[in-house]
Order: C-alpha cells, then structure tokens, then sequence
C-alpha cells in the first residue's frame, strides 16, 4: 500500500472516529497527504519514513498548538519543537496531529482535559468504556486507525494503562534514553517520552527513531552509560529459555478474575515455549502506590509554579494581585480540578510540617522499591557502582518480570463517576513500581483464551514485562512472544 | 487597572524584536543545539495592586549623604553610645547574608549571555524564562568565580553539592521558583578576619573572626521597572545571573562591625575576581538577622534560640535588601534600639521580616511569621550534583590573587616597602585597588632608575606611598577630582622621585613639579627640570651656615625657647624659614637642619 493511500485511511478514520476526542489539534488533511504523496516519490526514507505519527500534546511542536489540554495554554504554541518531534522528522515520519490527554498528564482516564474527555469505542449500545489515561488520546488513535505510530507519555502509567485499555501495544523505555527537551514536566524525575502501536514490532522501529542522547536533557543518559550498557548487554550469555520472574505481591485482592486468568494464561503460554516460571517477591510494592502519589504531586506543584500567564498562556482579566495572592486567579481560572487537587497535595508534602513525613519518606521507599527489583534481576542495574548489590544468587534471580498491566478490565466512564479520586489512582498499582525504579515496561494486549462463566464485561487486557534498566530490547522480545498468543 | 496594549501598529512593531539575544542562539546553534527566535505575539504587562517603591541609585546616594551631613551636627550624642546604659544591659547579635552577582559570561542555567547595561530582554534563552519543555544547562564556568570567592573566605569546598529549588510566586521570578543549593551548599564553614583598620567597632579590637556557615549557588531574578500608575515592565537580562549568598554567623555584636563584615567581603570578592560589581552599583546586597539579649542571660546556654550551634540567642528579626554599608549599620542601629525598646516595655520580640529605608531612622515590618512564605524546599529533578576535583582546588589555590589582608601585611613586612598599617591598609582599599596597582608601577619603575646602590633601600617604598597618598591625595582633594592614574601619569611621579631622591631637586621642586604636571603641563618631567633650570645646585657648608647666622641673630626670642623651655619643634620653623629665604630649588632641607642644630647645639 502506498503512504498517500494508508495516509487517506487514517485521515478517513480521524473524520469518522471524531467524537472519540482522541485529538486536539490535527495537522490538516491536505498537508498530511502532500507530505505522504511526496513519502512515496523518494522512498529511502528514514524508518518512520511516510508513517503518521500521532504527539501526545504535552510535546512541543512549533506548527501545532501544544496545550497539555490545559485551559492555562489553551491558545499556547511553543517557539520550539521537542527533541523526539525533531526525531520523528528526522526519520521521515509525518506528525498527524497532537493527541488529547489528561490535563499535564495528570490523570489515568483521559477524561481531565479542558478539551473534554476521550473515550473508546465499544460495542453497538454498549456503555462508554474509559480510554485509560494520561495518553488515552494516543492510545485511541492508535486503536482505531488514525495514525500509524503515537508518542505518549508515561509518568506513573500513562503510556502503558491506556494500551492496556484499548488493546495495543504502549512501550515505557528506561528513564533517560529518550530525550525530554520539550515535554512538559509533570514530575520530570518519573516522566518518559512512551510509545504506542500496533504491535512490538512497530515499537521497536519508533524506539530506534527517537532514543539517542540530548545534550539539551539534562537527565538524557550519556552516551559513555549507553555504551557500558550494551558492552555488557552483549556480554550476558544469553539463553534460550528465559527465567519469568512472577511478582507475588501483584496478586492482589483487587485483580478481576478476569485479569488474573489472563495472567496466567500468558504464564503457561511461556512456560509452554520453553521458559521457566519463578516466583518471586517485591516486597516494598504496597508502598509504592503511596509514595508514588507523594513525590508525583510534589514535583507536579513545583513544575507548574511556571503558569502565571505572565510571558505567555492565558491570564485572567483584571489585577494579577487580585484577591491578594499573585497570579491566583489566572491560575485558578486556567488549571483543571485534578491538578489543582495534585498541586495542593504536592505543595503540602513539601511544606516545612509535611516534608519528613512525606516526602523524604517517599524517597526512602523509591529507593527500597528500586532495590526490590536489583534484587530479583539477573542483569545487575547498570546504574549502580559495581551493580551488584543485593542480588539474589543467580539461579534464584529471572531475567524479565511478567504481570498485568492493570487490575480491572476498562471500567466503564459511568462508573467512574462513583469514584473518589483516591479509587482513581488505584488503577496505577501495577505500572508505578517501573516508573520508580526508570525500569524500561512494555504493555502487550492478551486476549485470554477461555471466558469464565457469567462474565458478561468486556474489554482488552493488557500484560506487563518489566525489564532491568537499559534491557528495554529483551522486554519487548518477551512481549513479542506474548503477542503470539493473538495468532494463536 | 490592567491596559494591555493593542495599539496594532508598536505592538506588531515590538513583537518583531528578538526575544532571544541573537549572540546567544549563535553560542547554542554552534553546540548543535537550534534554538529558534522567539517573539511575542503581544506586549504583556503586568500588573499588581501596590507598586512597591524602588528609589534610584542615585537618589539613595545623594539621601544618604545628606542624612549623614544632618548627622554629623550632634557628634557628641554618637560619641556617647558606648557607655549608653542600656547597651550595658542588651548586647546585640547580627549574622548577615550577603548576595553577590559572580563575574560569568554565562548564566547558571543557559548559555545565554550575562549582561548589565545592555536593552532589555536581549539575552534570554527558553529555560531562563520557563518556557514550557525547557531544562536547564548548568554552565560549569560559573563556579569558578564562586569557587575562588570561597577559598578567600576559607571554606571547606564539598566535593558534591546539588541544587534545590525555592518556591514563591513573583513576577521577577519567571519558573515560580529560584534554584539555589539548601540541602547540600557547595562550600560550609568558612570565616574572615576584621581588624581595626577594617573599621570595626572600638570594643572588638584589635581583631574578630566571622564565622561563615556556608555559600550557596543561586539564580538572580528578573528586573522589574515601573511604569506607573500600576504596569511593571520586566527585564529578563538578569534571570538566572549566577549569584552567590554568603550566609554568616551571628558572630557580630556591633553596627560598625556587621558594616565593616559587608565591606570586608566585598573586598575579598573584588580582590579574587569573583564578583562584577560592588555595593554601590548593585553587584551586592545584604539581609542582616538582627537579636539582642540579656548580658548577664548571655551565658545560660540552655535558654533561648540557636542558630548553627550558637546558642542562647534572642528572637531575631531579618531585615532585607540593604544597597549600602551605611544602610547595614544605620539599619542594625535602629533595629537593636526597636528590640531592646519593645523589651524594656515588658514586650515580646515576633520573628518577623522588616525593611529599611534610606534616611530613615526605624525599621518597618514587611511582613509577620504568619505571613512568611514556606518555600517548599525540593531537590531538581532534573539538576545532577556537582562534584568539584581536588585538582580543580588545587589549581584554583595556586592561582588565587593576594586578598587585601596579605597584600598590606606584604606592604608591612617587606623591607623594599616599609609601609605603616594604615598606609598600606589605605593602598589596598582606595579606589578598587586601582590606587595600589599605580603604587605599585611608581616603585618598580624608581628601582629601575635608581643608581644600584639605592634600588633596594625601603626609602623607595615609604617615599613613592607617601607622595601616591598624601601629595597626589592632596591635590586631588583640593582639586575635588575622582581618582584616575592617568591625571599624573605613574612614569612621571617616578620621574620626579627618581630626582628627588637622588637629590638631584629639592622637595620643594618636586612638590611644584607634581603640580604642574596635575594641572595640565604636558611636557616630561625631564624637560620641565631643563627648561625652568630646576636642577639642585647644592650649596656648600659655608652658605647653609650664612643663611642660618642671619636667621639665628634675627630671631632671638626662638632660640630661647628652644634652648632654655625645650622647644625643640621651633628647629624646624628655621629650616622652614632657610628654604624660603634661599636660592629658589637650591635650599635641601635636610641639610639645613642638620646645620641648624649643630649651629644651636640640639641633637636630633
């Protein structure tokens, strides 16, 4: 097929799949074609060459409106493009549109947006199903055929939930290998640039595109790092048959049936290629939930200090000092409830009364929950002087972690207006402990084989493989292997 | 009210000037980075409800000068404060944070251009302005000033030290937070020494050590310029101006103390080439923590505030943003007396913020502990620390300039220089060193044309400060003229000694020649000497002893009072007398006194 002709598909499918919501901005009709019909003229592209790629619109673009679906930069357009958008044209790929989310990628629904919510399609009739969040936008477009390839952004989950939800596949590289000059920070130590896609294959090619070292990122990875890693990357003899960690603490009270067999359905499914199932335990993951949702808010309260209206965003009519704290109206008039509700409690937990209690205790977890995990790893973490702290022996020790994405299928966007926010973030217990760690994660959809009796509810599932940091490639290798299960 | 401008034809006019300083994209373009031009696509203004009083520079010099001439009338009454009764009773306790612009050609996060005077918004680049996606580039050359400024002031310098940010909404403040280093400063426990020509009070001579607790890196703000009625314009060149805050400990218990403190660490800042400006052009700016206690409660450790393990303190109050050496002491005087006031009336001291104004005589409260900000202190995420090498000290340690203190104990000790205290002390602070440096080239150039035998003698040291002080001084104060080396140019004083000094003029010639060449005479000293016929023909003994019989016989009634009351100091009024009545630029006046009191029989 030709890239003018897959281009019309997908500018087809963005018409009739409008009411999804999965865009804010769109690049255009006509110049997506004109750059498509001109892809296939010169075919040695780069390899995103002629693709459309959907941005998740906390990127900045310089063509496009970048609002972060924020009523603060509603009408904001960036002076700059981001390094992975520089990456994207670099490689020939074509950027459709910027994608709707969670306001600042706060959220795990898609449906904080001053722009209005995302949804999924669902079966004829059937009640509204939630896209996942924050990236339910680029997850949407991906699902129904409006962009080959979307960048999301995944902070807490953010790229991997909304996969999960809408039956694709959403990739969380290691902290660091993807450049974050122009995403705008929603807690900069946890946030990383995701992809979403059809397959691993295709996340293989994005991830090849757009990680490389910036030196405009301050946190980008330095390329003497990226080059002890793969040094000792190709070192580790690698066997065919792999050892499938199985994090006990995972199989919560909380997990649907559903979720759970699909679990262990993709578990027997690998065990059945040839590799080993082990049992191991992360202890410190009860409290990562919380201690994500600690230093999150924290650092979110500080990084959106920067919205005053004052050198660009929208202001609020009248005195900036009105009502005697500066900038209080522009920001209370430009930011959603959710961060406004995520500002607060950051700005509690930093406070002089709060911080031993909260947040330095939070840190104290991350650490633990980051040890959690060198510890079960056979690849020491890369990261550490000498690496190998705490490990277990190495025949105890696994080489990719297996476990589902999220604990539910999608809930319905009816059910979750019952919800407290507290219930909300629940939904992240599975993919935060990776994002405190850096740890590269891969969602893969799977459909489990069988359904239960009277489980009327549908919706996609997706499996998690979390990989020891810098072993992003071996996490999707697995997830390839658990997307068989599709063909099967 | 707000008025956003939308007067099409200047805004569409205003909003086509680069908001980027051209320079600086060149510096980011040739790292590989592209950062493109920002514009505006409208004039923002900003508005607040109260427009804070700034006064001009120049209007605060010329305040405080006047309040000073106010002042100086009742002397009498200033005199008498050391024995003030209640300053028996209360002692006083400053500590001082000191702000100080580093001399950068970057900022601390950009590689855009530091800069004082240049048109406004002119060297910004994306992060300094918190555009949304931007990060920061710590820019490694900023610590090296900041480096030297804290091994003059004998720090220990942490290996790590990381960057924290400090949260408060501000117009000037554009990230809605300052990046400063609380958690892990990179240099902690130094400390300076005052002595009594540092201008310290009386009681603490003859010297006092200042403890520092630490130094910290830290980002300038923005400019904020006013237009009234209620508009502030802001000028984005100085955000992010890497600065640094010296942070001291309550180690000082008089005014003039925490003044001379200020003005001795200026010093030290400008003398290792770490700072840009000095207090009076606004490179520099002060807070002073100001408490008083109980003498004889002084003692009991156990009660009262403490403050990095100095305890037993009162409750302190900070005032902010002093611009001057005389704002610190008039402040910390009028704070001490409010506090010891607010005591003696059965009152509580509230730890508070308070400003001062010029040519006032009271501190005002700005804000109460209820309305003090929680900065929220937290680690960058995105900053790494910043590990400083022992070879990078030793290197900076090796190449620091001589501080102040040693080039004057130089001035002292060296026998090629000879120098009282207070001579070299006065070298050393006048006019930014510049005063010395022209010292310094009179004294080379004189042992350069000085016969051998002479090149070594302190003669030289002690004759070249006294004409660089107290002859050219004078004529500059006469003339009321600012200092500059050019008005007398270093070759030509060292001319004029070189002549004195190998009694080739009389010091009378000299002073005349010095004049002259002041006011304007363009010709070398050589040619003025030739040309008015200058040059000493020295008179023999027996003309020296002419002169001084006609003086002595004229004169009776003085040399009664030297010989017979012991008026010995009249010897000199002959000499005086000798050199005026002699042959013009013939009478040595050495000589003549040493004929005088041979003839009188007073020994020296």
């Amino acid at each position: 097929m030709s890239f003018l002709r897959e281009a019309q598909i997908c500018i087809a499918n963005q018409t009739a799949r409008k009411s999804l919501n999965a865009f804010i901005g769109l690049a255009g009709g006509p110049t997506i074609l004109r750059k498509a019909e001109a892809a296939d003229t010169q075919r040695d592209g780069g390899p995103l060459h002629g693709r459309l790629i959907a941005v998740k619109d906390n990127i900045c673009t310089s063509d496009l409106p970048t609002t972060s679906a924020s009523g603060i930069l509603k009408t904001f357009t960036s002076p700059y493009d981001a390094t992975v958008v520089k990456k994207i044209h670099h490689a020939g790929g074509i950027v459709a549109g910027k994608t709707n989310l969670d306001e600042f990628g706060m959220g795990s629904h898609s449906k904080c947006s001053y722009f209005g919510p995302v949804t999924q399609s669902n079966a004829e009739g059937a009640e509204a199903l939630s896209a996942g969040g924050s990236s339910g936008g680029s997850a949407v477009a991906v699902a129904t055929g409006q962009c080959w390839a979307a960048l999301g952004t995944d902070t807490g989950g953010s790229v991997r939930l909304p996969a999960a939800y809408t039956g694709i596949v959403g990739f969380k590289p290691s902290y660091g290998l993807v450049s974050r000059w122009g995403v705008l920070a929603y807690a900069n130590s946890l946030d990383t640039v995701g992809i979403l896609v059809q397959s691993t294959q295709h996340a293989k090619v994005v991830f090849e595109a757009i990680n490389g070292y910036d030196e405009q990122d301050p946190t980008s990875l330095l390329p003497s790092t990226r080059a002890r890693i793969s040094e000792s990357l190709s070192q580790r003899r690698r066997n065919s048959s792999l050892r499938i960690g199985v994090p006990l603490e995972y199989n919560i009270a909380e997990l649907s049936p559903q979720v759970r067999r699909a679990w262990t359905s993709a578990l027997e499914f690998l065990r059945n290629q040839g590799h080993m199932i082990v049992p191991v335990s992360l202890p410190s993951t009860k409290r990562a939930l919380s201690a994500y949702y600690v230093l999150a808010p924290a650092e979110a309260s500080s990084n959106l200090a920067k919205y005053d209206g004052v050198r660009y965003g929208t202001r609020a009519e009248g005195p900036d000092g009105a009502e005697g704290v500066l900038f209080s109206k522009t920001r209370g008039e430009g930011f959603g409830d959710e961060v406004k509700r995520r500002i607060l409690l950051g700005a509690y937990t930093l406070s002089a009364e709060a911080i031993d209690n909260y947040f330095i205790q939070a840190q104290k977890v991350r650490r633990l929950v980051q040890q959690d995990f060198d510890r079960v790893f056979s690849l020491a973490n890369p990261l550490l002087d000498g690496g190998r702290t705490g490990r277990q022996d190495t025949d105890q020790a696994v080489d990719v972690l297996v476990c589902p994405t999220a604990p539910t299928l999608p809930p319905t966007l009816e059910s979750l207006e019952k919800q407290s926010p507290v219930e909300a973030y629940v939904s992240d217990v599975f993919t935060v402990p990776a994002s405190l760690a850096g740890l590269p994660a891969v969602s893969v959809p799977f459909k489990a084989s069988q359904r239960g009796e009277g489980e009327g509810q549908e919706g996609n599932i997706g499996i998690q493989v979390i990989a020891q940091y810098g072993d992003d490639n071996l996490a999707l290798d697995v997830a390839r292997m658990i997307e068989e299960t599709r063909r099967t | 009210m707000r008025s956003r401008c939308t007067d099409t034809l200047s805004s569409s006019l205003r909003a086509r000037s680069p908001f980027v300083c051209r320079a600086c994209l060149r510096q980011n373009s040739q790292k590989g980075q592209s950062l493109p031009l920002i514009t505006y696509t409208s004039r923002r203004t900003l508005q607040t409800e109260v427009a804070p009083k700034v006064v001009p520079f120049r209007k605060q010099l010329k305040d405080e000068a006047k309040k000073k001439r106010l002042e100086s009338v009742p002397k009498s009454s200033k005199k008498a404060k050391g024995s003030d009764p209640k300053l028996e009773k209360w002692e006083l306790t400053v500590g001082i944070e000191i702000h100080a612009e580093l001399n950068t050609a970057k900022k601390l996060f950009s590689s855009a251009a530091t800069s004082s005077n240049d048109a406004p918004n002119t060297h910004v680049a994306l992060f300094d302005v918190a555009f949304p996606g931007s990060q920061p580039h710590f820019q490694r050359g900023t610590l090296l000033p900041a480096l030297r400024a804290a091994i003059a002031l004998n720090c220990d310098i942490q290996r790590k030290s990381t960057f924290d940010r400090k949260h408060y909404f501000y117009q000037d403040q554009p990230a809605g937070y300052q990046i400063t280093q609380y958690y892990e400063p990179f240099a902690k426990d130094g400390h300076l020494t005052l002595h009594s020509h540092d201008g310290i009070d009386p009681s603490d001579h003859p010297s006092i050590r200042i403890g520092i607790k630490q130094i910290q890196m830290e980002q300038d703000t923005a400019k904020t310029l006013q237009q009234p009625p209620s508009t502030h314009l802001l000028d984005f060149n100085r955000v992010s101006h890497p600065l640094i805050e010296i942070i001291t400990l309550p180690h000082i218990h008089h005014p003039a103390t925490a003044a001379a403190c200020v003005r001795k660490i200026q010093s030290i800042l400008g003398s290792v080439n770490a700072v840009t400006a000095g207090m009076e052009m606004g490179g520099l700016r002060a807070d002073v923590n100001v408490s008083v206690r109980e003498r004889h409660r002084a003692d009991d450790a156990r009660a009262g505030h403490s403050y990095y393990g100095v305890r037993g303190l009162g409750q302190r109050t900070e005032i902010k943003n002093l611009s001057s050496f005389k704002a610190v002491e008039d402040a910390v005087i009028a704070e001490r007396d409010r506090q010891i006031e607010v005591l003696e009336a059965g009152g509580v001291i509230e730890g508070e913020t308070r400003g001062w104004t010029l040519g006032s005589t009271q501190t005002r409260k700005l804000r109460g502990k209820e309305g003090e900000v929680d900065y929220r202190y937290m680690p960058d995420p995105d900053l790494g620390a910043v590990v400083v090498g022992e070879d990078l000290l030793h290197h900076l340690r090796n190449t620091l300039p001589m501080l102040p203190d040693e080039t004057a104990e130089t001035l002292v000790d060296d026998p090629g220089y000879g120098l009282t205290m207070k001579d070299a002390k006065t070298l050393v602070t006048l006019d930014d060193g510049d005063r010395l440096d022209y010292y310094l080239d009179v004294v080379q150039m004189l042992r350069q044309h000085m016969p051998e035998d002479l090149q070594s003698s302190s003669k030289i040291g002690k004759v070249a400060a006294n004409w660089v002080l107290h002859e050219l001084g004078g004529l500059l104060a006469t003339a009321g003229q600012p200092w500059t080396a050019n008005t007398v140019s270093s070759t030509a004083l060292a001319s004029i000694l070189a002549h004195l000094l190998q009694r080739q003029i009389t010091g009378r010639t000299a002073k005349q020649l010095l004049s002259t060449t002041f006011y304007g005479d363009t010709r070398s000293v050589q040619e003025t000497i030739a040309e008015e016929n200058l040059l000493l023909r020295p008179m023999a003994r027996e003309e020296y002893e002419a002169l001084a019989r006609e003086l002595i016989d004229a004169n009776q009634d003085m040399v009664k009072a030297i010989k017979e009351k012991g008026q010995r100091g009249k010897v000199m009024w002959f000499v005086g007398q000798m050199v005026r009545n002699g042959e013009e630029g013939r009478v040595e006046a050495e000589r003549a006194e040493e004929v005088v009191r041979e003839m009188l029989d007073v020994k020296a």
